[in-house]
């Protein structure tokens, strides 16, 4: 109860951060837009040459672009720039005043940041998804979307521990934000394409060590019918096994934190 | 678990390494560094040992790097000492039970915590929220927390319109919601100008008066700890030096008086003739109307009837030397030649003075 009061409290701190700068909000709806036409038209030229690529059509591949956008507006809202916050703490010192709250330091340090603007990627992924399935004909049932919902917060939940775990290192080592950039880059390059179309080696990258198959292909697998139990069992299983290892890398790098001195 | 309801604050044989990463200069240490890391060990706290009552406030006093800092980042709960206890409020800080962290606020003047880009009451908010304030409450302490500090226009500004002095002033307010009733200020007065510096000190007074709380204070501003506290700690290296009233340290850490004679009009300048007067004196200032002068303590007495003797002196004052001068002389003290645990309890124990190479004492032994 006492963590939702401190989330509504961020959040809406972090709307009346918006309105304090309009001009940089609309910049990041542009970059959102621009990203977006970018994907689309990759696509295409790929499609121009094939019809299917390693089973994937053009609808399903627009299908997981709508939920390449969708998963990186809802990491992008409170879990990176939180994280980007974590590490700008540690390294100058103020994550000290975190760590003498009465309240988790995890919970605080994970949604002491909200960017509005990426509601925008959620309505645009959102809209995508809706186009592409429209595309598609598919019929959703209720089971495979409560199995999709579910797929989705498991995603999240998989980067935002993952995330956490990159953060943490912070204890350590002070300065790190560029591994915040390298995920970026792997979630932007390598999540636009199903990751059953790449090489064994970097399929296992991409599922164990940056967890981008759990976030964007398994939740559209699960929606273009391509989902087994077995992949379902593995993606909610890796998920746990992500969040209560990085509860406890958290809990065993704070006794490592020394902070910035005076 | 519980203190005794006489010490809010008791800490027993604390001690701090912490291990630091060295390398040398240049880009093939740096690049060595990458992969074969030295580190040292710091003893930034050597066992320091002192109980602190509810309503007092406590300056704690040392040059830069003396363990003030990490001494009270261990007593906020940040950092788990090497060895040793501390008990505030009946909790151990660093076990960080939040029912501590909640009547326990820690303010750094270099640091702030306030959100940059939203107005001050917004974090205002954020705290409230955090530390469970009843909204009733809240609203009685924002408004007298803004009268008293007179922040009232400033409130609605983002934190980065705000001034450094306005802002500290936000600070001080966002951190003092829950009504702490242990407070940490790490030199809450810190860049800010004489009449703001004046305005926080008289604050701190007040709410100590109201609330009753224990204040645990650094400043390096000599007029914040002369008008707050009425009993200094005062570490160096680590260890902890003197603990007792702010009017003791100066009587029994200056070893020198201050004479000021001021010369009749016409008078030649004494220039050097003063080392031929009085034996050790030191000159501090000379000017054509006059000169202030140093001289051990012991020889005071003597220094002034002979000044009056061979001077044509028109005015003569005998001061202590100014306490930033006193605490600057403790700071100077050679660690190796500092007192050893044991010497400084008994010291601590008889009142004696501490025994320390003063320089000016080493030669007044010897004449």
């Amino acid at each position: 109860m006492h963590a939702l009061t401190v989330i509504c409290t961020y959040v809406r701190l972090g709307m009346l951060n918006v309105l304090q700068y309009r001009g940089d909000f609309i910049f990041q709806i542009v970059g959102i837009l621009i990203g977006l036409v970018t994907s689309l038209l990759t696509i295409g030229i790929v499609f121009n040459q094939t019809d299917s690529l390693n089973g994937w059509t053009t609808d399903d591949l627009i299908a997981l672009v709508g939920i390449q956008i969708l998963m990186r507006g809802v990491i992008s809202m409170v879990i990176r720039p939180s994280m980007q916050q974590l590490m700008e703490g540690v390294r100058l010192g103020t994550f000290d005043f975190t760590l003498t709250k009465p309240a988790d330091a995890q919970l605080l340090a994970s949604v002491s940041q909200f960017n509005a603007a990426a509601v925008a990627d959620i309505v645009i992924g959102l809209g995508v998804l809706v186009v592409s399935l429209a595309r598609l004909g598919a019929t959703v049932g209720f089971a495979d979307a409560i199995l999709f919902v579910v797929l989705l917060f498991a995603g999240t939940v998989m980067v935002y521990s993952f995330l956490l775990m990159l953060s943490t290192c912070s204890f350590w080592f002070v300065k790190l934000s560029n591994i915040l950039v390298i995920f970026g880059t792997m979630f932007e390059n390598a999540g636009r394409w199903p990751i059953t179309i790449y090489p064994g080696w970097f399929r296992v990258t991409l599922t164990f060590l940056i967890p981008v198959a759990v976030a964007i292909t398994v939740p559209a697998q699960s929606l273009t019918g391509r989902l087994d139990w077995q992949t379902t069992m593995l993606a909610l299983g890796l998920t746990a096994l992500f969040a209560v290892g990085s509860r406890w890398f958290w809990k065993f790098g704070l006794t490592h934190y020394t902070g910035a001195s005076a | 678990m519980s203190s005794s309801p006489d010490v809010s604050i008791a800490v027993h044989d604390l001690r701090k390494v912490y291990q630091v990463p060295e390398r040398d200069s240049g880009l093939r240490a740096a690049v060595t560094s990458l992969f074969n890391r030295k580190s040292r060990a710091v003893e930034a706290v050597q066992s320091i040992s002192f109980d602190i009552q509810p309503g007092e406030i406590v300056g704690f006093l040392g040059p830069n790097g003396a363990g003030k800092t990490t001494t009270l980042k261990m007593l906020s709960g940040l950092l788990h000492p090497t060895t040793g206890t501390a008990d505030v409020l009946g909790y151990t800080p660093w076990d960080r039970d939040r029912a501590y962290l909640g009547q326990m606020a820690l303010i750094m003047g270099n640091r702030n915590q306030l959100t940059w880009d939203i107005p001050v009451a917004d974090s205002f908010e954020l705290n409230k929220a955090i530390f469970r304030i009843r909204a009733s409450d809240y609203r009685t302490r924002v408004d007298e927390l803004v009268e008293l500090l007179d922040i009232g226009d400033l409130i609605r500004k983002p934190v980065r319109n705000l001034s450094l002095g306005e802002r500290m002033k936000c600070e001080i307010a966002g951190s003092l919601l829950h009504q702490p009733r242990v407070l940490f200020l790490d030199e809450p007065t810190i860049g800010l100008d004489v009449a703001m510096q004046r305005r926080i000190r008289s604050f701190i007074s007040e709410y100590n008066r109201r609330t009753g709380a224990s204040i645990l204070l650094t400043s390096h501003y000599m007029a914040d700890v002369e008008a707050l506290c009425q009993r200094v700690i005062v570490i160096h290296h680590g260890s902890l030096l003197y603990d007792g009233d702010l009017a003791e340290l100066v009587r029994r850490f200056s070893p020198n008086k201050t004479i000021i004679v001021e010369l009749e009009e016409g008078a030649p300048a004494p220039d050097d003739r003063i080392a031929a007067i009085i034996d050790r004196a030191e000159v501090i200032e000379q000017s054509a109307v006059g000169l202030t002068i140093r001289v051990p303590k012991a020889q005071t007495a003597a220094a002034t009837s002979r000044l009056l003797a061979h001077l044509p002196v028109s005015d003569l004052t005998v001061e202590d030397p100014p306490i930033e001068e006193v605490i600057e002389d403790v700071f100077n003290i050679d660690v190796d030649a500092a007192p050893s645990k044991d010497e400084r309890a008994t010291m601590m124990a008889t009142g004696a003075t501490c025994p320390v190479d003063h320089g000016q004492f080493a030669r007044d032994e010897a004449s």
